[in-house]
């Protein structure tokens, strides 16, 4: 402690921005990561909290996916003796039209039977509403709200309020208030009871329920009654306890979850990186202190430590900052992540209490402290190795040597034979993130060896340009291997990174934009809501026919889209009428005869697959896939793979017809609308609005409407990556910044003596000048080098593990092309605020104490 | 005290360069020696190897009965830390740190309580007339006066051998003479094993013995 005290803590005092800096890449980390797993857990624990309080004492729920089930089957599972209650529920999210209040959660019981799971306990109205539900089943306009709600909206007993249903706005009447907590505390407050009959009508649920609620018999276990349920009602329906839905939101929001956690480690890789440097510089300016120290008998132990227990403190403080900093982003970042969700999943959330998980601040705070002193490890370890004698004689640096250069070729030649094994013959997916991991490190260890040949290669253009200047600046990278090779590794891994999230934005937005081109094509969609993922409100398919006699319209196709589950995970059903796409946005597959796959779709013969879907469950043509309807297992073969953006977990695409018989359902979600030629979409779309209006809930959308719509989705999901890119881009100049620094003061001797012979203060400034331009370039060739590597890595990683989605490989030139002027001119003004210093007053202070000769 | 037998040291470079070639010495508990010869001759090559600073490509290097061949970095450290102190030409005090707190340096090193080492310092500080000035910067300084702040950091732990690489090379006439009788004087009173390397015949003179190194060979032991 005394040797923080006495070593470190002057050096912190000396170098406040740098330590600050140093600093900040652990407080950017910890703060990304807390920031964004409190604002997950937020809207995880929301997600939770509203089951949980509106299950009330509901032991199991019967569910058939999104699309609902017909009410017989409640009287079906009411007739089993393990059921001592089953009541049907249907749940919506819905706009109220009241300003600033987001979605209400509508929650449609039937409550003559539902007060024996749910606790009605009312705050003021009518008890005649509870004690007689027929008053409220009279009255299908009637709702009843939370006290909270109606306190936040100046709401009362008998106040009317509006709210959107399948036939337009509509008002309703508040007939009682709930009292506070418990079951009105779900969904922070904005919740609505209403009748599920009511509910049917108002929310275009046909004759159909989305769950049911069951208490099982006094004496029966809960696991004896799920059991009796399923057999009852087969493969098709889901029966599990309320909990259960909590893992389904989870596994739905995986691959945000992902996300999430691959920022916030992308963010600690750069810290890592911001730590790294500054420990090097930190190293290289104090060697004459380490020199002094080991003289003085400081063990070589003692230097280590004293640079861990630095970093340990910076990472501790960092941490603990970041940690402050990510629950403060946590409270925005909820919002954003509920909004997101909302818009690519369909699913409403309001995570309004962002808890500070103490596990969770404690694992943030040891993550950043452990990252701090991983990355200060190497310099710390050099450190420790500085040469006493070297480092008394003023001037001197340890070169790297030739031996020591050879064993890491050696060692780089030996991993990348391991990771091109990897690549051929590895299967698993150890095998190949142990590939990429050889790659990463064999690119590491062969980086010093690569620059020096870089260097040298790039000496006769130096020299050409300046004789004297360019010569001298290539010979200092030349020979001083050790101090330029950190930088141009962290430069190469950094830009590495830079060109494979820009390949994998790239290359998703190009796919996205050639999928919008041919799959959706149509002039018109008619939807139910302006977010094209929200199936709250359905239409009745005799809206159909009804359309196509609109002037103007010569096509409509129903869609019709419900997540289902498959292999114990949620996946989109979209219900078309194959022969109609077939006709009108025909694709090509990806796997499959075009003819084959159209044809035998269309006949409800077999489904047609997204490439995502069969990359992550291995599908293939001709095998078949079993898919739980509500009138049981669904086996139809694959006959076709197609390119497909529509879900991230992936799409089944099936004829209408096989969608309509096994779920029995014939209700449209969206409605895609071609126009006959010469007619105009501004004058059908009226005309469309002008027919259903006040009869129905729709929205008319333009094909470009639908485009920015899903790419501005598609910008909002590809914005962290931006962000990451242009960190990784801050992180490569910081690189250069700092190696500039670390050679001017190696070199004060140097360029002392430069001054000394008669160069003038310019030329020295070009020296240093052409050296940061070297680096630059150096740095610049690795990094685009590994860059293309990266790539094709992480498109894998994409396809193989987070969406599976394939896109193709396509080097981001045009950025790559942006990055050498950047890089090259940010080398340049990083080394013309450096010279500013040495040219000037700077030179001259240190002059007295260069030695000369 | 100090023995050296048939010691060499080689660096090996583009050209490899003997810097000291089989150098057979002997120097009793309580001398004082200079060590003289031109620039390039191996005299601070032949102080490091006695310091336990680099090691030698050949021969043994004994201090106080205790071989440094084949010792690990850190066992030469403790050697170091134990047996040895070092006076630089450029006296090679840390910056930031006051008078007391530099020369207290090498015994919290050692793992000195605070109060402790605190009071060694300020006892040194006084031996070398420096009392006065404990809580100032180096910079705050005079050159001759930053030497005898080195001294003080050296004596700090009384140790029985001082290594000095040109003490005064760095002086003026007049401050260097002050130095040089400073350190005769603790030689004196303190009785440690003294090696000065130097290029001023008048240090050189003052010393009983004197060794000439000339291209890395011993060429001459001069006893007065």
């Amino acid at each position: 402690m005394m040797l923080l005290g006495l070593i470190s803590w002057p050096y912190v005092r000396r170098h406040l921005v740098r330590s600050l800096l140093t600093t900040l890449g652990i407080v950017l980390g910890v703060a990304v990561f807390v920031g964004m797993h409190s604002a997950n857990e937020a809207v995880l624990y929301a997600f939770h909290r509203t089951v949980d309080r509106i299950a009330g004492a509901t032991h199991l729920q019967v569910s058939a996916g999104e699309a609902g089930f017909d009410e017989e089957v409640l009287e079906r599972v009411q007739s089993l003796p393990e059921v001592r209650v089953a009541v049907p529920v249907i749940e919506a999210a819905v706009d109220t039209g009241l300003k600033g209040q987001g979605s209400l959660l509508v929650l449609a019981v039937d409550l003559t039977g539902d007060r024996s799971l749910r606790d009605y306990d009312l705050e003021s109205g009518d008890e005649e509403l509870i004690d007689d539900p027929l008053v409220f089943l009279a009255q299908p306009d009637s709702l009843m709200v939370t006290p909270e709600f109606a306190e936040r909206n100046g709401l009362d007993i008998n106040s009317r309020m509006p709210m959107w249903t399948m036939e337009g706005e509509k008002q309703f009447t508040i007939r009682a208030v709930m009292r506070s907590g418990g079951l009105a505390s779900a969904f922070g407050g904005n919740l609505a009871i209403m009748d599920v009959y009511a509910a049917q009508k108002v929310f275009g649920r046909g004759r159909k329920f989305d769950r049911i609620d069951v208490a099982v018999t006094e004496g029966v276990t809960v696991e004896r009654a799920r059991v009796a349920i399923q057999r009852l009602l087969g493969p098709g329906f889901q029966v599990g306890p309320p909990s259960s839905r909590g893992q389904e939101f989870e596994s739905l929001v995986s691959v945000y979850s992902i996300t999430a956690n691959i920022s916030s480690a992308f963010a600690l890789f750069i810290g890592m990186f911001i730590i790294y440097n500054s420990f090097a510089i930190a190293v290289t300016q104090r060697r004459s202190e380490i020199g002094i120290l080991r003289a003085l008998g400081a063990t070589r132990g003692q230097v280590r430590t004293l640079f861990l227990v630095e970093s340990g403190i910076a990472g501790f403080v960092g941490s603990l900052v970041g940690a402050m900093g990510g629950i403060l982003l946590a409270r925005g970042v909820a919002g954003f992540i509920a909004g997101l969700l909302q818009g690519v999943y369909g699913i409403a959330q309001r995570a309004d209490e962002v808890a500070t998980e103490p596990r969770l601040i404690a694992f943030a705070i040891g993550m950043g402290m452990a990252t701090s002193v991983l990355a200060a490890w190497l310099p710390a370890r050099n450190a420790a190795r500085v040469d006493p004698v070297q480092a008394l004689q003023k001037g001197k640096y340890q070169v790297l040597s030739a031996g020591e250069n050879r064993i890491r070729r050696r060692a780089a030649a030996l991993l990348g034979a391991g990771s091109v094994l990897c690549l051929l013959f590895g299967r698993s997916g150890w095998a190949f993130y142990g590939g990429y991991a050889l790659t990463v490190v064999a690119s590491l260890l062969l980086a010093p060896s690569l620059a020096l040949w870089l260097a040298e290669a790039l000496r006769p253009a130096l020299k050409w340009i300046r004789p004297v200047e360019g010569a001298l600046a290539a010979d200092s990278l030349i020979q001083a291997p050790r101090r330029t090779s950190g930088t141009v590794a962290a430069l190469m891994l950094s830009l590495a990174q830079v060109i494979g999230l820009a390949g994998i934005a790239r290359g998703s937005y190009g796919s996205i934009v050639d999928w919008l081109a041919t799959a959706l094509n149509p002039d018109l969609f008619i939807t139910t809501s302006q977010n094209l993922a929200t199936r709250t409100f359905h239409f009745p398919e005799s809206m159909g026919p009804e359309l196509r006699k609109i002037p103007g319209i010569a096509d409509v196709q129903m869609v019709r889209s419900a997540r289902v589950t498959f292999r114990g995970g949620p996946v989109m059903v979209v219900s078309v009428e194959i022969a109609g796409i077939a006709k009108r946005a025909r694709r090509r597959p990806v796997e499959g005869n075009e003819r084959d796959m159209y044809r035998l779709a269309a006949a409800g013969e077999g489904v047609i697959v997204s490439d995502n879907l069969a990359e992550l469950h291995q599908l293939h043509v001709g095998d078949v896939l079993e898919i739980a309807a509500p009138t049981g297992l669904l086996r139809l073969p694959v006959v076709g793979v197609v390119l497909d953006w529509s879900d991230q977990l992936g799409t089944v695409l099936m004829d209408r017809s096989v969608f309509t018989r096994h779920w029995r359902d014939d209700l449209v979600d969206i409605f895609r609308v071609y126009l006959a030629p010469g007619a105009s979409a501004p004058d059908v779309k009226s005309r469309i609005l002008e027919r259903f209006a006040g009869s129905r809930r729709l929205f008319v959308l333009t094909n470009r409407d639908v485009r920015d719509y899903i790419l501005r989705l598609t910008n909002q999901w590809l914005g962290l990556t931006y962000v990451q890119i242009a960190v990784a881009v801050l992180v490569a100049l910081l690189g250069i910044v700092n190696t500039l620094t670390v050679s001017i003061i190696d070199r004060r001797r140097e360029l002392g003596v430069l001054q000394a012979v008669g160069a003038l203060r310019h030329q020295v400034r070009h020296t240093i000048w052409m050296e940061a331009i070297a680096v630059g370039t150096v740095g610049l060739v690795l990094g685009l080098a590994l860059g293309s590597v990266n790539l094709y890595y992480v498109l894998q990683v994409a396809a193989r593990d987070l969406s599976g989605m394939r896109v193709a490989y396509g080097f981001p030139v045009t950025l790559a092309l942006w990055l050498v002027p950047i890089m090259l001119g940010a080398s340049f003004v990083s080394a013309l605020v450096r010279t500013r210093r040495v040219g000037g007053a700077w030179l001259a202070r240190r002059g007295a104490r260069i030695r000369v000769g | 005290m100090i023995r050296l037998a048939d010691v060499s040291k080689r660096f090996n470079g583009k050209r490899p360069v003997v810097a000291l070639d089989r150098i057979t010495l002997a120097i009793d508990r309580g001398e004082m020696v200079s060590i003289v010869g031109p620039s390039g001759s191996g005299k601070s090559t032949l102080l490091n190897l006695i310091g336990g600073l680099d090691s030698a490509t050949a021969g043994e290097v004994v201090i106080d009965g205790r071989k440094l061949s084949g010792l690990s970095d850190d066992g030469l450290t403790r050697v170091r830390r134990d047996k040895i102190g070092f006076i630089f030409q450029f006296f090679n005090l840390l910056p930031t740190l006051s008078c007391l707190e530099n020369v207290s340096l090498p015994l919290h090193l050692r793992g000195w309580p605070k109060r402790k080492a605190r009071a060694r310092a300020g006892e040194l500080l006084d031996l070398v007339q420096l009392g006065a000035r404990v809580d100032h910067l180096p910079d705050e300084l005079s050159g001759g006066e930053r030497q005898r702040v080195a001294i003080a950091r050296a004596l700090s732990i009384y140790p029985p051998i001082l290594l000095a690489d040109e003490p005064t090379g760095n002086l003026d006439t007049a401050t260097g003479d002050g130095i040089l009788t400073l350190i005769r004087d603790l030689h004196a009173r303190l009785g440690a094993t003294m090696l000065i390397v130097t290029h001023d015949m008048t240090v050189a003179t003052s010393c009983p013995r004197t060794i000439v190194l000339r291209d890395g060979r011993l060429v001459e032991d001069r006893r007065r």
